[in-house]
């Protein structure tokens, strides 16, 4: 027969002060590892936005991100005409040539300045990039000084909203619209005309990246392998899909640390709950001794001892995961956002938020925490011999 | 006070599981916390063993991708104050292609490295060759180690800005773990981009040794009104300033990794106190007969408090040496760290090591306060009648 679970309950209740010190050391770890585990995830949600099955990203050989990258007109004129790159009604390519360059922003309080990536463009853009939509104001007009600045822009620079205007580089524009993109770090950038950004950098080499968009039907390995292995241009093309889940991966320093604190913090907390369990199973040996013998078997006392120990794991899980939730919006909010960069050096704001994932991963870590911290001490507890036990107690 | 430290030693192994637990806890714990403070530290590292008072870096006023021609040098080197003016430009050299961009690779003239970087203490005779070799390189620490490179080595740099793949011979380091810098002779690169019909007209930085430090705020301004109004204005920034604003972006990171070392940290407390307040639990029948005895409130107190200090600075030490394995191991796996800048250097300096030493004395003493107190304070006719 088992124990009653009112007995584990009723046990860790009795030794309020152990008990709690104990519930503390497990949502601490919980509370650390959730933490740090909600900021990575939001990177990687961030970085990984899916990208489009559809499109190809070109690049020059070599490069990793479209930042450090160059391709020439020329070759951009050959690859839009290649077979197999989608056109749209009126017969005109779905290519998009960019040219990506990071000039200093002002923060609004102007008491920082950060590298932000601005995106030259052409219409076709808003063709290919099917993520992004305008959601106010307008598409920019080539040459005319606009710009359309991401959701995640807008508000935190100085003259980011719509229609102020914003200055950068050599020159100022005037903002007419701002978009989304589903969340992705495309909603950190400002976009302006292509041409206008090359004459304000000065750049030599026009473009630094073109984004195609692959014909319905039409072999999108055949294109790559085309534009890769043309000995003109030196080009690689990456699907698009492939490039963010790479991009991505660059979070994934960070998500080897929080591994790392999920279970160095998990080992500490488990080795300090076997040392409450323990010293509770010793303090209990008359009583354990009393359970054995009126009938309860090893196996129920064993059960119960467990019992006890998840109990620990789970009131600290609820603690850790409720005030990681909390503590992630508020340092946030003090914050303004974190802010973080990859590879270029241009700044992608998040926020700490903690997913589902990470309450999952809290989970687990509480979970073995509870089974590993009970396991030998309730083992002690099932093993003791009931008249030995009665008799030293 | 040394001749009960037996005696606090025979306590701490009464029950060698519960000791070795909690040191185990405590040790794990320490070694996170000198994990995650390595990682403010390398920030901080940066701006304290690189940036020198007396150098200023010159670019453009829009921003660090945008250049400023090249004859500017020229300007800056007359004015009078200046001893040495050296250029820096982005290279974007990739080595091993699926890897990318994994450390900063800039065209300098290697002339001028000697007199407006002396303090980085590279040896005279390497800088010797880097002068004599059109196609030598002087490589960081941080970045020799990272891909098992070492002098004589040649390897071969992609570019990723530039159409050019150029060849390099390693003729010199910059002896600084934290050091991930590539530097290559600017007519090298000049020479290859004439060789396919472009040229390198422009530059990146331009960083300038002054030879007074007053002189340093004056020469800043000085610069900056002589290009004011031109095709490419410039901002001046001293050294220090400009880590600052580089890494600007890292600040919100650095104060969530420093909540978490907290949050680590009273994680340890708490194991500790917990520890402490059973190992006294259990002994108020002996305390109080070691009181009956004749020893006094604060010789109790004092060797209950020794103890937990005792186990706690064992448990750190073993943490810290913990660390410095973590970091040596994380250090030698290349594929890590190099997006995390300055935060990825992951070395356990002595300054850190000693703080974590501390931190767990500290921790020990109190997490032993309140029960020891409690326990040397107590009634001992009470405490006997209870146990008796």
């Amino acid at each position: 027969m088992p124990l009653p679970l009112r007995y584990s309950i009723g046990s860790l209740l009795a030794r309020r002060v152990r008990t709690s010190l104990t519930v503390g050391v497990i949502a601490l770890a919980v509370l650390a590892t959730t933490l740090f585990g909600g900021l990575v995830s939001s990177m990687k949600r961030t970085l990984a936005s899916t990208g489009d099955p559809r499109n190809l990203i070109v690049m020059r050989k070599g490069a990793t991100n479209d930042g450090s990258s160059a391709v020439t007109l020329a070759a951009f004129q050959a690859i839009r005409f290649f077979e197999g790159v989608a056109r749209d009604a009126a017969g005109q390519p779905l290519a998009s040539p960019e040219l990506v360059v990071q000039p200093f922003f002002r923060t609004k309080s102007g008491s920082a300045r950060e590298n932000v990536l601005v995106r030259g463009v052409e219409a076709v853009a808003l063709q290919v990039h099917s993520d992004v939509s305008i959601a106010e104001g307008r598409m920019i007009r080539a040459s005319s000084g606009e710009a359309l600045v991401g959701r995640g822009v807008a508000g935190r620079y100085a003259g980011a909203q719509l229609g102020s205007e914003l200055e950068f580089g050599r020159g100022s524009w005037r903002v007419v619209g701002i978009f989304e993109a589903k969340g992705s770090s495309l909603e950190s950038e400002v976009w302006v005309d292509a041409r206008e950004l090359a004459r304000d950098a000065k750049r030599p080499v026009p473009y630094s990246g073109v984004r195609l968009r692959v014909a319905p039907g039409a072999d999108m390995d055949a294109l790559a392998r085309r534009i890769g292995d043309d000995p003109r241009y030196a080009l690689e093309a990456t699907r698009e899909t492939e490039y963010y889940a790479k991009q991505a991966d660059s979070a994934n320093t960070f998500l080897l640390i929080v591994v790392g604190l999920a279970v160095l913090a998990g080992i500490g907390a488990a080795f300090g709950a076997i040392n409450t369990l323990y010293a509770s199973v010793q303090a209990r040996r008359a009583e354990i001794g009393t359970l054995r013998a009126i009938g309860f078997s090893r196996g129920a006392v064993l059960v119960a001892f467990l019992l006890e120990s998840l109990a620990l794991a789970l009131v600290g899980f609820a603690a850790g995961t409720l005030l990681a939730a909390i503590a992630g919006r508020a340092v946030s909010a003090l914050l303004g956002g974190i802010g973080f960069a990859v590879n270029t050096f241009s700044t992608s704001v998040i926020e700490i938020s903690v997913g589902l994932g990470d309450c999952l991963m809290a989970l687990a870590l509480s979970l073995a925490i509870g089974i590993v911290g009970g396991f030998f001490p309730a083992v002690r507890a099932a093993r003791l011999q009931p008249v030995e036990a009665l008799r030293k107690g | 006070m040394t001749k009960y430290l037996p005696f606090v030693w025979k306590n701490l192994t009464r029950n060698k599981l519960r000791s070795l637990l909690t040191c185990a806890a405590v040790a794990l714990a320490i070694a996170l916390v000198c994990l995650l403070m390595t990682m403010p530290a390398g920030l901080r590292a940066i701006v304290d063993t690189f940036a020198n008072n007396t150098r200023i870096s010159v670019h453009n006023e829009a921003g660090l991708v945008y250049p400023l021609p090249y004859a500017y040098i020229q300007k800056i080197r007359a004015l009078p104050g200046v001893t040495g003016a050296v250029s820096w430009t982005w290279f974007g050299g990739v080595f091993e292609i699926e890897k990318g961009v994994t450390f900063p690779n800039f065209a300098v003239e290697p002339e001028h490295i000697p007199v407006v970087f002396d303090d980085y203490e590279i040896d005279p005779k390497q800088l010797e060759d880097f002068r004599r070799y059109r196609d030598g390189a002087i490589v960081g620490r941080a970045t020799l180690e990272r891909n098992h490179w070492k002098i004589g080595d040649l390897v071969t740099l992609r570019g990723t800005v530039f159409p050019i793949d150029l060849s390099f011979r390693i003729v010199g380091e910059i002896p600084n773990q934290r050091a991930p810098h590539f530097w290559m002779n600017r007519e090298y690169v000049d020479q290859a981009l004439r060789a396919i019909g472009s040229s390198l007209d422009f530059l990146g930085i331009v960083w300038v040794r002054v030879d007074d430090p007053q002189r340093v705020e004056p020469l800043m301004r000085e610069i900056d009104a002589m290009f004011a109004n031109s095709e490419a204005e410039t901002a001046s920034e001293t050294e220090q300033a400009y880590f600052k604003n580089f890494f600007s972006f890292l600040q919100g990171l650095v104060v969530v990794i420093l909540i978490v070392t907290g949050l680590v940290t009273l994680c340890i407390v708490f194991i500790a106190a917990n520890t402490a307040s059973m190992a006294v639990r259990e002994r108020v029948g002996e305390i109080a007969v070691l009181r009956a005895l004749g020893f006094g409130k604060r010789l109790v107190f004092g060797m209950l408090l020794a103890e937990g200090m005792l186990l706690s600075a064992i448990g750190g030490a073993g943490g810290a040496l913990l660390a410095l394995v973590l970091t040596d191991l994380i250090r030698s796996q290349a594929a890590l760290a190099p997006q995390m800048g300055p935060l990825g250097n992951f070395i356990v300096t002595p300054t850190i090591f000693v703080q974590t030493l501390f931190l767990a004395l500290f921790i020990g003493m109190l997490s032993g306060l309140v029960p020891s107190f409690g326990a040397a304070r107590r009634s001992v006719s009470e405490a006997l009648r209870e146990v008796v």
